[in-house]
Order: C-alpha cells, then sequence, then structure tokens
C-alpha cells in the first residue's frame, strides 16, 4: 500500500511542477482590473502635499543582499527622510537582482504591487504603463525637480511626453576596461579605431594573452558588443528602429555589419578560451586582473566588482569604445541610470509622500554625495564636483562622458518589450558561437518583432 | 540487518495482508462512508487547490495571450499552433526543446538505473568498511543543488578550473565543458546523474535488502551462480523498486531544471534548453505566459501518461506479490 501510494505521489508531482511555472503567476488573473486609473491622475499633478501622511514600501534591486554601499545609502536617505516627515514611514525591501523582475512581474500580475518599485526602464516600464499601473510623475516643467538630474538619462522613463521614473542609482555606461601593465608590457595604448583594435588583438594573440575577456556564459555580456558596433556604424537611430519596432529594423545594414564584426572577433579568436561558460561573477574579471586576458567590454560597476587592490592602485585602464564607422565615436551604450516608480497601487497619500520623497530626497544634492561616497556616479547636475577618493579619476571621467555624450543608448534587453530580450540574447550567443549567420539572426528576430506587440 | 532477521519481517509481514484472493482490503464496519468522506476532506482541498486547479488554469491559459500583467485576451489554438509548428516568435524551437528534453530523460535513465543498481547492491552487502562507502555514495544528496552546481562550475571553468593544468598533457581534457553546444549537454546529463544516484542507491540498497535470505539459499541448493542468482533473484525481486525509481527518473528528467539553469541557462545559444527551461524563459523573461503554459500542458500530459503507462504496465497498481511460495 505504501509503495502504491508513493507512485501516486510521484504522478502527482510532476503534475504539480510541470503546471507550477503557470500556477504561481496566475493566481489571480482576473482580478488585475484594479481600480488604478482613477487615482492615478487625480494625484499626478501632485506637489508635496504636507499634510498627508502614510507608510510605504519601495522594492529596490540589490546584488548584495541589501548591504552594499549603494543599498546603505538610500536605506539612510529613507531614514532621514522619515525622521524630518513625522508620520511618513517609508521602508526598504532589498530584493535580489537575480529575481526582481520576475517578483515584480508576478506580484504586477496579481495586483500586490508595492507602492515604489524599482525598474530599468525601457520596454518592461512600458507594459506597466499600458497596463495603468505606473503613476506618471510631469515634465521637467511641471515637476521642477526633475531638471536636477543630467537630461539624457530620463530618456529611459519618459513614455509619450511624461516621465514616469526618478533616478535611484548612479549611471553605468559601458567601457572598455583593460590591464594597464598588459598593454605597457607590450608596448600598447589602447586603440582608438577599429583597426587599431585588430592589430592589438593580433598583437597579444601572438604574446599568447587572451585579448578579450567574454563573460558569455551570462548572454548579456555580448549585447554590449552588438549595441556599440551597431551605434558606431549605423548612429543610435537604429536602435531607435528597434524600440519603436519599425518594419525591418532588424534588417537594418549597421547591424549586418556589426554582426559580421562580432564574428569576425571571434574569428580572430579575440575572446577568452572558454567565452561560452565564462561567468560575469568573478571568472572574467580575474581574467583582467590576472592578466591572462587584457581587457573587457562591461559596465562602468567593474570598478566595483574587480580586485579592489587591482583598482584601486590605478592599475585599470578606461577607454571608450573605438570609432568605427560613420557614427559618434562619444556616443555611450549601457544601463543610463536605474529608477524608482510609483505604483497606482500606492494610494492618494502613499502617491504624494513617494513624490515628497522624489523631489525633496532623491533630487538632493545631499543624496548625490551619499552616492558618490558609495561609488557610485550620479547623474544629479552638478554632481561632478563631488568626486573624491581613489576612484575620482574615473569618476569624473565617467560623469563626463555622460554630459557630453551626443546619445546614451539604453542597453537593448532593457529598452524591448520583454519578449524580444531572450531571443535577441540568445541567437547573439549563437552568432558569437558561428553557429547561425547573421542573415538567420536578423530572420529570427524580425519574425520575433513582427508578433511581438 | 542480518538474514534471519530479514527473514522474520518477511514472514510476519505475511499475515498482515489479507488472505482472501484480490479485491481491496476494507476495514470492518462499512457503515462509516460518511466519517471516510470528512477524513478525505483535507488532502482532497490541498489537492484541488494546488494541483488541480492550476492545472486548470494553465490548460486555460494555453489559449490566452498573457504577458502577466492586465487581463489575458482569448487568442484560440493560435499558441498550440505556434508550438507544433515551431514557434517562429519564440527564441528557442519547440522541437529542438523536445528533442533535448528526451535525450536528458533517456540518458539519465541509461546512466543511473545501472550505476544505482550496481552501488545499491554493494551497500546492501555485508562486507567491511560497508558503512565508510555507504556515507561517501550518499554525499551528494547532502549538498545543495546551488551548492553542487557552483562546485561543478568551478571544477570545470575553462580558465581558473583544476583541469586546466592537466589539459596541456591530455588534450582531450582541453574543452569548454560548459560552453559547447557539442559536448555541454552529455556533461549536464553527468552531473545530474551525479547528483541523483545517491537516492537512487539507497532505494536499491532498501530493495535488495527487503529480499528473503531464503530465496538464495534455495538458489544456491540448486546450484546456481552468483550471476544466475542476480539475474533470476535479485532483479525480478527488485521489480516494484526499478518502477518506482524509474518513475521518479524519468518523471524528474522531464521536468528537470536546477543544474542547467544555474551552470548554463539552457546556452550556449539554445543547445542545454530542454522543454522546462524553453518554459521558464518563455513565461519569466519573455514574458508570455500563454505560449509557456503550453509547454507546462505538454509536460504535465507527458508526464502523467508515462507514470501512469509505467505503472500499468509493470503491475505495479496492482501490487501482485513477488515472493509467492516464499511462505
Amino acid at each position: 500500500m505504501r509503495s502504491s501510494s508513493r507512485a501516486l505521489a510521484a504522478v502527482a508531482l510532476a503534475a504539480a511542477v510541470a503546471t507550477g511555472a503557470a500556477a504561481c503567476s496566475s493566481s489571480s488573473s482576473s482580478t488585475t482590473s484594479s481600480s488604478s486609473s482613477s487615482s492615478a491622475t487625480s494625484a499626478a499633478s501632485g506637489s508635496s502635499s504636507a499634510a498627508a501622511t502614510a507608510n510605504l514600501t519601495i522594492w529596490a534591486d540589490t546584488t548584495s543582499g541589501g548591504t552594499g554601499p549603494s543599498d546603505l545609502a538610500l536605506k539612510a536617505l529613507a531614514q532621514s527622510f522619515n525622521a524630518s516627515h513625522p508620520g511618513d514611514n517609508i521602508t526598504v525591501d532589498f530584493i535580489s537582482d537575480a529575481n526582481i523582475k520576475t517578483q515584480l512581474q508576478t506580484a504586477m500580475g496579481a495586483g500586490n504591487e508595492p507602492p515604489v518599485f524599482w525598474t530599468w526602464g525601457g520596454g518592461v516600464l512600458d507594459q506597466y504603463i499600458k497596463a495603468g499601473k505606473v503613476v506618471p510623475l510631469g515634465t521637467t516643467s511641471t515637476a521642477t525637480y526633475l531638471s536636477n538630474f543630467l537630461p539624457s538619462t530620463l530618456g529611459a522613463v519618459t513614455f509619450n511626453g511624461q516621465v514616469y521614473g526618478v533616478p535611484v542609482e548612479g549611471t553605468q555606461p559601458v567601457y572598455f576596461f583593460y590591464n594597464k601593465q598588459v598593454f605597457s608590457d607590450n608596448h600598447l595604448t589602447f586603440p582608438t579605431t577599429w583597426s587599431g583594435l585588430l592589430s592589438t588583438i593580433s598583437t597579444l594573440k601572438a604574446k599568447g594573452i587572451a585579448p578579450i575577456s567574454l563573460a558569455e556564459g551570462g548572454q548579456w555580456p555580448g549585447l554590449m558588443y552588438l549595441e556599440y558596433l551597431t551605434d558606431r556604424i549605423g548612429g543610435p537611430s537604429v536602435a531607435k528602429a528597434l524600440q519603436d519596432n519599425a518594419p525591418d529594423a532588424w534588417k537594418n545594414p549597421a547591424i549586418t555589419e556589426a554582426l559580421t564584426d562580432i564574428q569576425a572577433l571571434a574569428k580572430a579568436g579575440a575572446f577568452n578560451k572558454g567565452f561560452d561558460s565564462t561567468q560575469f561573477n568573478g571568472q572574467s574579471d580575474a581574467l583582467v586582473t590576472s592578466g591572462k586576458a587584457a581587457m573587457q567590454l562591461m559596465g562602468d560597476w567593474d570598478l566595483g566588482s574587480a580586485n579592489q587592490t587591482f583598482v584601486n592602485a590605478g592599475k585599470m585602464g578606461m577607454a571608450a569604445f573605438p570609432s568605427v564607422g560613420s557614427g559618434d565615436p562619444a556616443d555611450l551604450a549601457g544601463n543610463t541610470a536605474t529608477y524608482l516608480s510609483i505604483s497606482t497601487a500606492a494610494s492618494p497619500a502613499q502617491q504624494a509622500v513617494a513624490k515628497e520623497f522624489f523631489s525633496s530626497a532623491l533630487a538632493s544634492s545631499d543624496y548625490a554625495k551619499k552616492q558618490v561616497a558609495a561609488n557610485e556616479v550620479p547623474v544629479t547636475t552638478g554632481a561632478d564636483s563631488y568626486f573624491t577618493g581613489p576612484l575620482a579619476a574615473y569618476q569624473k571621467q565617467i560623469y563626463a562622458s555622460v554630459q557630453n555624450a551626443p546619445s546614451f543608448t539604453y542597453s537593448w534587453d532593457q529598452m524591448l518589450v520583454p519578449s524580444l530580450g531572450t531571443p535577441m540574447l540568445t541567437n547573439l550567443q549563437k552568432i558569437f558561437d558561428q553557429t547561425e549567420t547573421p542573415a538567420q539572426f536578423e530572420a529570427a528576430m524580425t519574425t520575433a518583432a513582427a508578433s511581438a506587440s | 540487518m542480518t538474514a534471519q532477521a530479514s527473514v522474520r519481517n518477511a514472514t510476519t509481514a505475511a499475515p498482515l495482508r489479507p488472505q482472501r484472493g484480490g479485491g481491496p482490503a476494507l476495514p470492518k464496519g462499512r457503515g462509516s462512508g460518511v466519517a471516510d468522506l470528512v477524513g478525505v476532506i483535507p488532502i482532497g482541498l490541498l489537492y484541488v487547490v494546488f494541483i488541480l486547479v492550476p492545472m486548470v488554469v494553465a490548460v486555460f491559459l494555453s489559449f490566452t495571450s498573457w504577458n502577466g500583467v492586465g487581463n489575458p485576451t482569448w487568442v484560440g489554438f493560435a499558441n498550440w499552433s505556434w508550438f507544433f509548428h515551431n514557434s517562429p516568435g519564440s527564441a528557442i524551437s519547440s522541437t529542438s526543446s523536445i528533442w533535448l528534453t528526451i535525450k536528458v530523460v533517456v540518458l539519465s535513465y541509461v546512466v543511473q538505473t545501472p550505476i544505482s543498481i550496481g552501488l545499491g547492491l554493494f551497500t546492501a552487502g555485508r562486507q567491511r568498511y560497508k558503512v565508510v562507502y555507504a556515507t561517501i555514495f550518499v554525499l551528494p544528496m547532502l549538498l545543495s543543488t546551488a551548492g553542487i552546481s557552483y562546485m561543478w562550475n568551478g571544477f570545470l571553468d575553462p580558465n581558473f578550473g583544476p583541469l586546466v593544468p592537466l589539459a596541456s598533457h591530455f588534450s582531450f581534457l582541453n574543452q569548454d565543458w560548459l560552453g559547447s553546444s557539442s559536448i555541454t549537454l552529455y556533461v549536464l546529463v553527468a552531473i545530474i546523474a551525479w547528483q541523483f544516484i545517491p537516492f537512487h542507491t539507497l532505494l536499491y540498497a532498501v530493495g535488495r535488502r527487503q529480499i528473503p535470505e531464503v530465496l538464495y539459499e534455495a538458489a544456491r541448493i540448486d546450484g546456481a551462480t552468483p550471476a544466475q542468482m542476480f539475474w533470476q533473484v535479485t532483479l525480478p525481486q527488485l521489480r516494484y523498486t526499478m518502477v518506482t525509481s524509474g518513475i521518479l527518473m524519468i518523471t524528474g528528467g522531464l521536468t528537470y531544471f536546477d543544474i542547467i539553469y544555474i551552470l548554463t541557462k539552457g546556452g550556449p545559444g539554445a543547445a542545454t534548453s530542454t522543454l522546462p527551461l524553453n518554459m521558464y524563459n518563455t513565461a519569466f523573461q519573455q514574458t508570455q505566459f500563454g505560449y509557456s503554459s503550453v509547454m507546462a500542458v505538454v509536460l504535465g500530459v507527458i508526464g502523467i501518461a508515462i507514470a501512469i503507462g509505467l505503472v500499468r504496465g509493470t503491475g505495479f497498481g496492482r501490487m501482485q506479490s513477488q515472493q509467492e511460495g516464499v511462505n
């Protein structure tokens, strides 16, 4: 008897596991038509109405269990806001970077979203806006505190002229980070042109050094090559067309050329051995800092994730992506910033308190200084004078490049609607592996884009 | 446990079984039908809430288009025709996912079963240091899946792993174990086997110890060789253990997710993107819950069909005794 019930349990278990993914997200599929849109408009004009007090929770992203310097800066900001606003109580719930998108998506679907949530802007945020889930904050003229931020950093949260989020973490543009020692040992300077990069690669290769460390095991690091090459070859309008899902946007000649260049790099052995299983989490950094590889294309968070002794000793070089075609080499790609948005599930009082928090705390120079102390590069205007400490030189360079960038293309996997992100990363990895041609990539993405709304 | 003890177990267990042939053993006092029903309510509720309702919802969602926010819209059979026509809008073709899943299931079964039987029989024996060996065999069971994944990730690291210095001497070690479209699936099958063989070894060890020693004594008196005893006594007696272990391996292999997700995320490209990985990506990365529900339903139906087939086809469901005449 016992073993037959075990068999039954096995059958039931298999069924439960198989339907599990659908189960946890579908618990209340029909309750999502909330009473949200009415409250959204009433509070939209909201300058801070000092009378309203409320408790509210912020869902914030963390890569270090809520104990990283930038996490603590946000927490301290909320605490000082609570101290100066009696009756209000803002708490910050830190959610692991690996889970927060899924958790938020599930909460949004079930109508359990927090009053204030973390976002990267772009296609995911747009999806929530279209579902009536996000409170518009106004424009830089109706909500003047928004002009405290560098204009290029609000693009990712601006839809139909309305701003839907406020920068919470520093900007994260992508650069080449390189081992200065390796370059000087081989009498090289960092190249500023594509042909220069190719000859640098062949020089390094001949010395037995892996020219470029690539953490393609995570699939997203390869995307930065496509983003930069496309921009350098065809300018920012190519990516804009992708975001707007223009017909045949994926068949742009600039993308074809970018994909061809990537395959040429891979064929020339530019990337480290086993790049397809190399992870960013430690491995790809260690390749550069140990001198086994010479450089890595990475977001500026690399300054915080690479060996700190190495970085603080000034051994890490930082350079812009070389110029390739007619695109402006001052253009940037990466995460312009991360943002906080207010959900329409928040009560009018909560919305007012959240806006007060945005304008008096997040947009303040005080928070910008806290961010600098946490090794972030804030996107608040005038923050360039705050940089001191061992990373100041890098931070000033980053801030200036963001300030001067004619265009700052948002990471495509955040910019595009989610249904295109995975096909893009999967097919791009096949490009790096030479198991797919640029034409096949473009055909696959065109089909996927046609079925995406 | 000594041979004597297991014989005693076998004999004392026998009278508990209903002696009349066939028919379920009903408790005395048939009038308590209402009480029985009341007793079923708690587990029945749990079953309905956590198994039946999600399954019905998944079937419903498979006919809709839903991004997880807002309301699902009815699209009829569009998702299903996508699935069976190789899903043009999906990152990973459903056909390749199904083939990968079948490969994982079949290879897992073929690799794990013989090793588990071998180790199980070995640890059920009476040799010295048996406890030491058994402890070593069971070790992977004590580790968390994430721990196992990170351990193997470090071991197979193509740049800093312990195999790298050896690779210059043995060229077959010069592989990108977790990033190759040709071998990574087999590496994953091996790691999954490493994780689960201990559990199945335990099943077989227990199964072996429940075989009455008299059967072997009788076989020995008849002059059977060890090989004959294995084929004629041990294996037939382990029949239900094999079915249990087989169902767990096959249904487990169909839905296996953790190690593959942590180590390769289905990559490189789509080389290890089995149906559960594809389902997860489609639902939570691409937010296409309708289409991913099709995969969930397909997985569920296949899993249930295989489990029922195994239970029925092997006589497991009827619980016929394998020990007729022993007592």
